[in-house]
């Protein structure tokens, strides 16, 4: 291959035309067809299409022709940033899907800056306390809050501090039917809804970043370059910023980005235990009505924003790093 | 203990209660052992049915009915141990299948390396990539959601976490002299993924199975609770869902019986699996924390 | 200019607590250069860390004064202020004692721009200039450590050790894991920097031929405790404590022949011992060295050990040995006012032509011969009658011709027992037991079938193994070998010869080997007496006189010689 790092991006639109096709593949392998419980019933009471109506929606939807042309004309769409058409919302996916990003967005954003601000200064604290009582508690207090699945923690948050002591909305990310009196106020609303789901992704996130961090600071710190740099009689600010943090901040961008995916799945989750109108809760609403074009193209804009979050850890990494920048992709 | 000490090349492998594992470690363990009786031992030990209605809706905790009952009067705690069934089976199926696929990829991969590495470690790039409860989800919605379908996706998932630490530790052990003195000895590769690999392996999908565990029954329970599982199955998840999707349940006291007993199982079987993983992880491979 | 008193540096966050080293001692001027030599873990390294103030988790003890103050008393900011401008080190060269992700030119700007208040622009053009000075091109600035070779980093890491022109400099290790070219070249650029800079030196490393060159000074650590100090020529040339003995002798530079044997045994976790540290692994160690720690005293103007014997004691010393044989009318000195002395351990090599008087001190030596004039002191007593001789742990003697020296009647097990049994040592059953001890030792079979043979039916070869273990069986002090393989074939001369060494090597004996054959002295001697004519016409080291002596090698060190260590 040629250049590294044009092998890396290789590897990833590979990846991207393998995601892509499953995608296309899917409705069409499915046992009985899409068509099977095509339907615009809410609830679980599928109404089942008759063959006559199964035909028309395959002719409908160019199912009857050859692959090949189906692939192409897939492909196509996608390209124009058509999604295809929900008949559950009545709408194209891309705009249903346009109206539901931003809060997610909202939700992960808001996680990953909380968890990687917290992970870092508690797993700093922890280093600085190492085998002291504050490192003691810490260490296994944070193990136990990392390992619970984030809907349980969502949960537990739900009924005690909404539901139990109401210092919270229950569910939704605005209160219905408000009237602000100033853009104050809508934002003040918007993040009062958004608190909990917030709170329950970041604390689940925590846990893990305070253990890279509290490793990686604890490893750097008994790196050779760091005796170095004290013997220098540099000032210990300097020591900390440009010595200590530069080489302990590596993994956990790395990690930052690299688990964009599990947090996705984690939002999804708790999108739905507070009834939060993002992605993941259009998702579960579009899988209980079967409303199969918007399922797959939640899934393609999940899948390729995750894509795209481990390909820019790739750069960043690179950035950052001067040894990845000339070692082949292979030597990691 | 029992489950542990079946550990292959039991001479330097031996999992010992006391010696390898610390007080939380032991407290996981004893839980899990409970629960695997529990579930076991279901129909002995619930006096009723996890199905049908057995008392009024809705009853708190007492003497006849100990985790209270639900909407339409199913006695909880049946319903509680009956669910750890669920539960249990798609752990340890997710973890067997995922764990021993993922190491058997992970040996091939690691020890024949040339094109077969390549196509392995380009399929767990892949895989890798995915966010696995999106596509979960989007399985469950084309294929039906079923006990066995979750467990067949998740262990199409999860193998590749097994499958890149094994491989990484074979291409290690390739380098070693002992390896290549064996092969100077002319040793095929059976003999040595049976005499050599294995037994320094074995550790590593132990506690790669233990992981994989926990996440299979978080994974389902997420399903289940987004009413996405197996709705022949009442599982923990499924549970919640019901609870959940019972319009007074954010208003009224039923949450603290209703949903806060499935709560706790799904939360001390996965914490449990935890501490075990941790522990054994310090005796396996102190290198293995990462995912 | 340095100097510390009573550094003691204990590393007390680890259970339990580790002395890495102890009551050290030590002054420097400025200019001046001392060398730190002593196994891996004897304590080089924390030193050095100690003395930069780089050491946290350890509890120090005692003063460092540096230019009249006392560093550790300074507080930490004021500390900072010695560092690298005045005191400043090269660290042992690894890959990562740069920064990973700092590019080198701000990492060697770093301490000018702190301590001297350089900025940007004038601390890049010191950067090059000291880059070129240690012969790297200053383009490396803009480049990274992992693209560096391992001599570059080490010549980037001398050029930002002197980037404030510091007083003194500690350099670690600084010819590890650099090949022999490499290695020379390092050592000349800090030889040349320093006439040119002339700062002081402290110099840490276990390569000996580095000490040599760069040091006036030289101590030796063993557990965390200085155990010799003294001028590093002297010490090279004759050193004093058998650790720093071992150390030279282990040394391929300086005996490029000689077959490499190690100091026997491990060194001891500091502060593990409360006598001597060395005692176990000391050819002349006795209860007293077991029991209390001897102490750092002056054997010298600028020379202290710290032995209770005052160092590698004298096993022998003869002292103006003369010998007249006359026959009828003619006399022939034999011997015209020899002296000669053989220190615990060693191995002495006595050569010189046939004719020369060998034989004759030999069996003077061992109460054969009595001298006309001299004197014999074994271990400080002078010699009377048998006295050396005939007494465990005594001297015995080899002699060159086998089937002379075992009485061809006696079986092996008699001829072997009979120094014991001359001696009355304990009772026959255990005397059996020395033997056959001694027997095997010399790779002898010990089965009653080769004992109760007679000693006429032995081979050559074998007899003087059966020679050799009836001396070994009375544990000497001194072994005197008078040309013991002479008269053999090569291969075993050759086989005697490494299991004679090997026992040498294992019970700590010191041993005269008596011979012609030069090469052979090279392989087996740590030192050498020439005989001429009657007389001593050289003596000295090995090294010296031998290297010197015989092909026309003008320096007695072959520097390059070496592979990586």
């Amino acid at each position: 291959m040629t250049h590294p790092r044009s092998k890396r991006l290789l590897e990833y639109l590979f990846t991207v035309a393998v995601i892509v096709t499953l995608n296309f593949a899917l409705p069409r392998v499915m046992p009985g067809g899409p068509f099977l419980y095509l339907s615009a019933d809410q609830d679980q009471e599928v109404a089942q299409f008759s063959a006559a109506q199964q035909d028309y929606y395959r002719r409908q939807y160019g199912l009857d022709r050859p692959l090949v042309q189906q692939y192409a004309a897939y492909i196509t769409a996608l390209v124009r940033g058509d999604l295809g058409y929900s008949i559950y919302y009545n709408q194209g996916v891309t705009a249903v899907l346009v109206d539901r990003l931003p809060w997610t967005l909202l939700l992960v954003t808001a996680a990953v800056v909380l968890s990687t601000l917290a992970g870092c200064l508690l797993g700093s604290i922890s280093t600085a306390f190492r085998g002291r009582a504050l490192d003691r508690w810490l260490y296994p207090a944070l193990i136990a809050v990392s390992e619970i699945p984030a809907f349980l923690l969502g949960l537990l948050l739900l009924f005690t501090l909404a539901a139990g002591w109401q210092l919270f909305p229950l569910s939704g990310a605005m209160t219905h039917f408000a009237v602000y009196a100033s853009p104050w106020d809508r934002l003040a609303d918007i993040a009062r809804h958004a608190a909990l789901p917030v709170l329950t992704l970041a604390i689940v996130r925590t846990g893990g970043l305070y253990l890279l961090a509290r490793n990686s600071t604890a490893t750097v710190l008994t790196r050779d370059y760091l005796r170095t740099a004290r013997a220098k009689g540099l000032h210990p600010l300097r020591i900390l910023t440009r010595h200590t943090l530069r080489n302990a901040m590596l993994p956990i961008v790395t990690r930052v980005f690299l688990s964009l995916g599990g947090l996705v799945g984690g939002a999804i989750l708790v999108e739905n235990v507070f009834a939060y109108p993002g992605l993941g809760h259009l998702m579960r609403e579009a899988v209980l009505v079967h409303d199969y074009p918007m399922i797959q193209g939640i899934f393609l804009l999940v899948t390729l924003s995750v894509l795209t979050a481990n390909y820019l850890a790739d750069r960043v990494y690179g950035r950052l790093d001067p040894r990845i920048r000339e070692t082949p992709a292979e030597a990691r | 203990m029992t489950a542990l000490s079946i550990a292959y090349g039991s001479r330097r492998w031996r999992f010992r209660l006391t010696g390898t594992l610390s007080t939380g470690g032991q407290i996981g363990l004893i839980f899990l052992m409970t629960l695997l009786l529990l579930a076991a031992a279901a129909p002995l030990v619930c006096p009723h049915s996890p199905q049908k209605t057995s008392g009024p809706a809705l009853a708190p905790p007492g003497a006849e009915h100990w985790m209270g009952t639900d909407d339409l009067g199913v006695d909880v705690w049946a319903q509680v141990c009956f669910g750890a069934r669920v539960s249990l089976v798609v752990g340890m199926g997710t973890a067997l299948l995922a764990g021993l696929g993922g190491a058997l990829a992970g040996i091939l991969a690691g020890y024949r390396g040339g094109w077969v590495d390549g196509v392995l470690m380009r399929l767990i790039d892949i895989l890798l990539v995915l966010p696995d409860l999106p596509v979960m989800i989007v399985l469950a919605a084309f294929f039906g959601p079923s006990v066995w379908t979750i467990i067949g996706v998740l262990s199409a998932f999860a193998w590749v976490f097994t499958a890149r630490i094994v491989r990484a530790r074979v291409l290690s052990l390739k380098q070693r002299r002992f390896i290549q003195a064996a092969e100077t000895y002319g040793a095929g590769t059976f003999y040595l993924i049976r005499r050599h690999f294995l037994p320094e392996i074995f550790p590593l999908v132990t506690v790669s199975m233990i992981r994989l565990a926990g996440r299979a029954i978080v994974a389902e329970a997420g399903l289940s609770f987004l009413g996405l599982g197996d709705p022949t199955s009442r599982s923990w998840g499924f549970i919640l869902h019901h609870a959940l999707s019972f319009p007074g349940i954010y208003y009224t006291a039923f949450w603290k019986w209703w949903l806060l007993f499935p709560w706790l199982a799904l939360t001390l079987v996965v914490l449990a699996l935890a501490l075990i993983g941790k522990d054994l992880e310090k005796v396996a491979d102190p290198r293995m924390r990462s995912h | 200019m340095l100097s510390v008193k009573h550094l003691s540096i204990v590393y007390d966050r680890v259970r339990p607590a580790v002395p890495a080293a102890m009551d050290i001692s030590l002054s420097l001027a400025p200019g001046e250069s001392l060398g730190i030599i002593g196994e891996s873990g004897c304590g080089k390294t924390t030193l050095a860390l100690g003395l930069m103030g780089l050491l946290r988790e350890a509890d120090i003890q005692g003063q460092v004064c540096f230019q009249g103050r006392d560093l550790n008393t300074l507080a930490p900011a004021r500390r900072r202020r010695y560092q690298w401008r005045h005191m400043a080190m090269v660290f042992q060269n690894s890959l990562e004692v740069f920064n990973p992700v700092i590019s080198l030119g701000e990492q060697l700007a770093e301490p000018l721009r702190t301590h001297l208040g350089m900025d940007r622009q004038a601390a890049r053009r010191r950067v090059s200039a000291m880059l070129e000075l240690t012969g790297l091109d200053p383009v490396w600035q803009d480049s990274y450590a992992h693209q560096l070779s391992g001599g570059m980093r080490q010549r980037a890491l001398i050029a930002m050790a002197l980037g404030c022109s510091p007083d003194l400099l500690i350099v670690d290790e600084p010819t590890t894991s650099l090949d022999p070219e490499s290695r020379t070249a390092i050592l000349n650029l800090i030889e040349t920097l320093k006439r040119e800079m002339g700062f002081a030196l402290i110099l840490i490393s276990h390569n000996l031929p580095a000490v040599q060159q760069l040091t006036t000074r030289l101590m030796t650590l063993y557990a965390g405790r200085v155990v010799e100090t003294g001028m590093t020529a002297d010490i090279l040339r004759n050193p004093l404590h058998p650790y720093t003995r071992g150390l030279i002798n282990a040394a391929p530079d300086f005996f490029p022949y000689k077959d490499l044997w190690g100091i026997p045994g491990a060194p001891p976790r500091p502060g593990g011992t409360t006598g001597c540290a060395f005692a176990p692994r000391c050819c002349q160690s006795d209860d007293r060295c077991r029991q209390s720690l001897p102490p750092l005293t002056h054997v010298g103007v600028e020379r202290q050990v710290a032995c209770h014997k005052g160092g590698i004691e004298t096993v022998l010393q003869a002292v103006g040995l003369s010998k007249t044989y006359r026959s009828g009318r003619r006399t022939i000195q034999a011997l015209a006012g020899v002296s000669l002395s053989v220190r615990r351990g060693e191995v002495a090599a006595l050569v010189g032509p046939s004719g020369s008087g060998k034989s004759t001190l030999a069996h003077i030596l061992v109460s054969v011969l009595a001298a006309d004039a001299g004197e014999i002191r074994f271990r400080g007593r002078t010699i009377v009658n048998h006295d050396a001789t005939a007494a465990m742990g005594g001297i015995q003697i080899v002699f060159q011709d086998p089937a002379e020296a075992v009485s061809h009647r006696f079986s092996v097990l008699e001829a072997v027992r009979e120094p014991l049994d001359i001696l009355g040592w304990q009772d026959r059953s255990r005397r059996d037991a020395k033997a056959a001890a001694a027997l095997a030792a010399m790779h002898l079979p010990t089965g009653p079938d080769f004992l109760g043979r007679t000693c006429h039916a032995l081979s050559g070869g074998q007899r003087q193994r059966v020679a050799i273990a009836r001396a070994l069986v009375t544990d000497p002090a001194l072994l005197v070998a008078d040309e013991i393989t002479a008269m053999l074939d090569p291969s075993t001369q050759a086989v005697i010869l490494r299991e004679l060494k090997a026992q040498q090597q294992a019970r700590g004996f010191s041993m005269l080997f008596i011979t012609h054959d030069i090469h052979l002295a090279r392989k087996t001697a740590d030192r050498v007496y020439v005989l001429e004519g009657g007389r001593l016409a050289a003596q000295g080291a090995v090294f010296e006189i031998l290297a010197a002596n015989d092909d026309n090698r003008t320096h007695p060190l072959p520097r390059v010689a070496m592979e990586n260590e």
